[in-house]
């Protein structure tokens, strides 16, 4: 108590100090906070800036007007910033589009102009930034105004925001807590008398209960006089405490003496009619005396749960049914009329807190109240009747009942208002101690059967827990629903993993539905956020960031022992879960291991050299029908522009076109081919280790690694469960069973090489390159860069179209 | 009969009390003990306290329900805690008493348990002038038919095999009839008012308490 109202003053003091100080906080806070969002935007428009100039740079005229020539050094400028989505657009104002996306939202007074402007905009639900910039050229039909508007979305500008607004306001408080300091100091020395106070309040002994003593400040004089207000309640209720002790002390003994008396009269009794009297009258003494012992045992049992917290829900229906059907049992309840009206609460709205031990003894009390003091045929209904807010509990009797004048007494411990039937006068008290236990109402009235009406009224709980128990059955249930994952990727392979998340949840059924790369992007694409899968698997990266970089997936959060390595995750939406290197797989009945080539500059010239040998026999992606096959061909291109020599190359020696990794592997242990390149490792190593005449090749300079890549569709059904999989295939567990019961290379691989494919690739660990998950890749996706990169592929491979 | 109970001055009064009404008592003060006489011996029924020496009465309790032996059995206990309560007659307790017991409902719940078994474990059950015949399905007072329905002896086949212990409609509704009849119940409370007229003048008594159900017991045993 002291210590409460010590602290409420000085609290006061600092309060009304931090207050002011919060005050002037606001106050530079709201300048900070602008003057950090321009700071904020600056970072995000210079990269926007250098995007838009990027693209301008590569607008020329072509046979049909303007056309562009989608520079990946654009994207990759844009991919420095970690998580924004990214949305571009070339048109000619008011004529026509060129590529991009058409409907980006242009500012209100769009007036073509050689300087960036840069506005905020919304583009489906999401705040996007944009920079908008154009440039004049010649073309055949006179001069034209071509503009790039490139965007991006500003959950990057709003974190650096933040962080700006965060770091400045820190600085701020750091400031404001000093002064506070100070001020708490000063708070301190003035407050010196009351810290006297409490020492000498702490150094009592628990029986001293005598008043403070002293003359205290002016100011403190209001506490000073609360404390000794206290002590003398305190004193008061020590003494109504041993009254109570006395009082019980005085019961039992009472009680015990009335007991022994009648026994030792008994044992000093002359005949046996005498003996018996007695003996009949100590029985009798002795239960009460029992009844008395077990109420008291109830009654400190009572007060002493009411005291912890030991509150819980519970339903007082069956409770209430329990309680009266065990005391039915008892033989002298057989001539007694019991009732129980409950049909005034619906199942479930029988909920209150409680504790079930104590509203038991209460309502036995109160039974046993009934059959005491009524009639041996009395009639005993028990009424349970509630409200939105409230449960009533009556328990009414037939029997002599409580005058109105005594009824305010009948609560008291050891008021027993009947000498006739000598009840402790404790049963009522119990009663009152459980109803004050569960902050219920008491009343006491008389009943229309003629006797007592006891009613408490129990405050129901609602909403708020149904809800919670609504939650834990639906959970149940959940797990019995379906997980649906589109997938490109076989269905045996991806069997092991399946079987382990379906054991490790019980109830989950797993429905895979597989797909090729394209065919399942366009999918994405078209289908209603309704139809959409739980989860999203495929090996194309570039479509697989096509469709997040669209906003079609949702964040996921691991836990913070799940570290994927940052070029195999993108935005928290999407996650590669699989190492999966490119590789050459060749039959080593046609070409030695001596001859093949280190770099792929040298494949260009290998198979130049060899045009003759190899004609017809080699083998690739035919890349317009694979996603994937698409993406190694234009990540090579990337890398040099050796690749489209290759293509020439490749061309001239008829290379066979695949959709698949499996078809090429299978062609060349079947002799057709005498290489294939840019197939998945993972299978090939799967698929050649049964054929001995198939060898793997890596290059020297660089190998393409791929990853395989899982997201959470907006739309998912099921999206809880669909990213604990997503968890699951990252987790430890996932990565080990990837490693040891698929063709795939784990993600987070083991330090050990299981196999002589992960022993090749750790041993020539510098080599490879993954492809990461950037927008970078939406490059090649942009459809004029598409077509070009196609057709160029076309007249190599001499497919004119 | 078997007491198991380590005071050896409540032991003996409870042994005298039961004696006095001509019941043969045996006596054990050890958990352990009793356990092992349970295992070799069939009494009619078992007394247990909850705090002996050895094993606890409820483990006692536990493992002669392991051996799917139903002797009935009455916990004494001194706790007061209803969560005690709960454990021993989850346990399979078939009643709990609060010491210090009153002698007088010691034996007549002692005397409904006994009921209990012998109409379950024998052909024909008879109180006063009622006799019950399980097999042939009949019901005769003063040895003459009772005439009674089908489902009337149905009901009272129930009533005595659940003697002393309380039925909800419901429970009679589940026992009486199939899923498909779908009883109101009304009907029940009819069939019940039925039967007790039928059975008047026997000592056997189907009380009703409203909202709860019914429960059979013998008024002789008062």
């Amino acid at each position: 108590m002291t210590d409460t109202e010590g602290h409420s003053l000085q609290r006061r003091l600092l309060v009304t100090m931090a207050a002011g100080f919060a005050a002037l906080l606001v106050l530079i806070s709201g300048l900070l906070w602008t003057y950090s969002r321009a700071a904020a935007n600056r970072t995000v428009d210079l990269p926007l800036a250098g995007a838009v100039l990027a693209i301008l740079e590569r607008v020329s005229v072509g046979p049909d007007g303007a056309t562009v020539d989608l520079p990946s050094a654009a994207m990759d400028i844009l991919s420095l910033n970690p998580i924004d989505r990214v949305q571009y657009r070339v048109f000619v104002p008011g004529q026509r589009e060129i590529t991009g996306t058409a409907t980006l939202p242009s500012p209100d007074d769009l007036r073509p102009s050689i300087s960036p402007v840069f506005y905020d905009a919304e583009y489906r639900g999401a705040d996007f930034r944009f920079a908008i910039q154009g440039r004049q050229i010649s073309t055949p039909d006179g001069r034209q105004w071509v503009v790039v508007q490139v965007g991006q979305t500003v959950e990057w500008r709003t974190e650096q925001h933040l962080l700006f607004f965060g770091a400045g306001l820190a600085g701020l408080a750091v400031v404001s807590l000093i002064g506070l300091g100070f001020v708490w100091v000063a708070i301190r020395t003035s407050l010196a008398p009351l810290r006297q106070i409490a020492s000498d309040l702490a150094r009592r002994e628990p029986a001293d209960l005598t008043l403070v003593e002293g003359t205290p400040p002016r100011e403190i004089r209001g506490l000073f006089d609360a404390i000794n207000g206290f002590i003398n309640r305190l004193r008061r209720s020590r003494t109504l405490t041993e009254t109570f002790i006395a009082d019980v002390a005085h019961q039992t003994r009472t009680s015990l003496s009335a007991l022994q008396g009648y026994l030792s009269l008994a044992a000093d009794a002359k005949d046996y009619d005498q003996i018996r009297t007695r003996v009949v009258k100590a029985d009798q003494q002795a239960a009460r005396t029992v009844r008395l012992t077990n109420q008291l045992l109830a009654n400190a049992m009572v007060i002493h749960r009411s005291d912890r917290t030991s509150l819980q829900p519970l339903a007082l229906k069956p409770l209430v049914r329990d309680i009266l059907a065990e005391s039915l049992r008892d033989s002298r309840m057989r001539h007694i009329t019991l009732s129980l009206i409950d049909e005034g609460v619906g199942a479930g709205k029988d909920l209150i807190a409680g504790d079930s031990v104590s509203i038991r003894e209460a309502l036995r009390n109160l039974i046993e109240n009934a059959v005491r003091h009524g009639p041996p045929d009395t009639t005993i209904a028990i009424t349970l009747d509630g409200d939105d807010d409230a449960i009533r509990l009556s328990v009414e009797d037939a029997g002599p009942g409580i005058a109105d004048a005594d009824l305010a007494r009948a609560t008291e411990r050891f008021t027993s208002l009947s000498d006739k039937t000598k009840g402790s006068g404790l049963g009522l008290s119990i009663v009152k101690a459980v109803a004050e236990g569960h902050a219920a109402e008491m009343t006491l009235g008389r009943s229309p059967l003629g006797g007592l009406d006891v009613t408490l009224i129990f405050r129901r709980i609602v909403a708020i827990l149904v809800l919670s128990v609504g939650a834990l059955l639906s959970g149940e249930s959940a797990s019995a629903r379906p997980l649906v994952i589109h997938s490109a990727t076989d269905t045996p392979t991806m069997q092991p993993l399946i079987e382990a998340f379906e054991t490790r949840n019980p109830g989950v059924r797993v429905e895979y539905v597989e797909f090729q790369t394209v065919p399942l992007y366009r999918s994405m694409l078209s289908l209603a956020e309704s139809g959409q899968p739980d989860v999203v698997i495929s090996s194309a990266m570039d479509l697989q960031v096509d469709l997040v970089n669209r906003g079609l997936a949702r964040r996921i959060s691991l836990a913070p022992e799940i570290t994927p390595p940052t070029w195999a995750t993108w935005r928290s939406e999407l996650f590669g879960f699989t190492f999966e290197p490119v590789v050459m797989i060749y039959d080593n009945r046609t070409i030695s291991s001596d001859e093949l080539p280190t770099s792929h500059r040298d494949l260009a010239t290998f198979v130049r050299e060899n045009e003759d040998r190899f004609r017809g026999r080699i083998g690739g992606y035919n890349i317009r029908v694979s996603g994937v096959g698409y993406l190694y061909a234009t990540q090579d291109s990337l890398q040099g522009p050796q690749a489209l020599r290759l293509f020439e190359v490749l061309g001239r020696a008829e290379m066979k076109s695949y959709c698949c990794t499996s078809d090429m592997v299978e062609a060349t242990s079947r002799g057709e081919l005498a290489f294939a390149f840019n197939v998945i490792g993972s299978y090939a190593s799967d698929l050649a280790e049964a054929a001995p005449h198939l060898g793997l090749h890596f290059f020297e300079d660089y190998n393409l690694v791929m990853s395989r890549t899982a997201f959470v569709p907006k739309g998912a059904q099921n999206a809880e469960l669909a990213m604990q999989f997503i968890r699951f295939l990252l987790s430890e567990d996932g990565q080990r069973i990837i490693r040891d019961e698929t063709p795939f290379l784990p993600l987070i691989r083991a330090q050990d090489p299981a196999s002589q494919f992960e022993q090749q690739i750790q041993d020539r660990q510098g080599t490879f390159l993954p492809i990461r998950l950037t927008p970078g890749l939406l490059t090649y996706l942009d459809h004029l860069k598409r077509e070009e990169f196609l057709s160029g592929w076309d007249a190599s491979m001499g497919r004119a179209r | 009969m078997l007491l198991v109970e380590d005071n050896d001055d409540l032991a003996e009064t409870i042994i005298d009390r039961l004696r006095a009404e001509g019941h043969s008592v045996d006596r054990e003060h050890d958990g352990n003990e009793a356990n092992d006489l349970l295992r070799h011996f069939e009494f009619d029924i078992v007394l247990l306290d909850v705090n002996l020496p050895g094993r606890s009465g409820y483990d006692v309790l536990r493992s002669l329900r392991a051996r799917a032996d139903d002797t009935p059995v009455i916990i004494l206990t001194a706790r007061s805690q209803i969560d005690d309560r709960v454990i021993g007659l989850d346990a399979g307790a078939d009643d709990y008493m609060i010491k210090p017991v009153d002698f007088r409902e010691l034996s007549a719940r002692c005397r409904v348990l006994a009921r209990r078994r012998a109409g379950r474990a024998s052909n024909i059950f008879s109180a006063g002038p009622l006799t019950f015949d399980r097999a042939a399905k009949r019901a005769m007072i003063h040895g003459q038919d009772t005439q009674l329905r089908a489902r009337e002896i149905q009901l009272l086949e129930i009533l005595i095999d659940n003697m002393g212990r309380m039925l909800t409609k419901e429970d009679v509704a589940d026992r009486l009839y199939t899923f498909d009849e779908a009883p109101s119940m009304n009907a029940i409370e009819q069939l019940v008012a039925r039967l007790r007229r039928k059975l008047d003048g026997t000592p056997m008594v189907i009380k009703t308490a409203r909202g709860l159900g019914y429960m059979a017991y013998l008024a002789d045993d008062d």
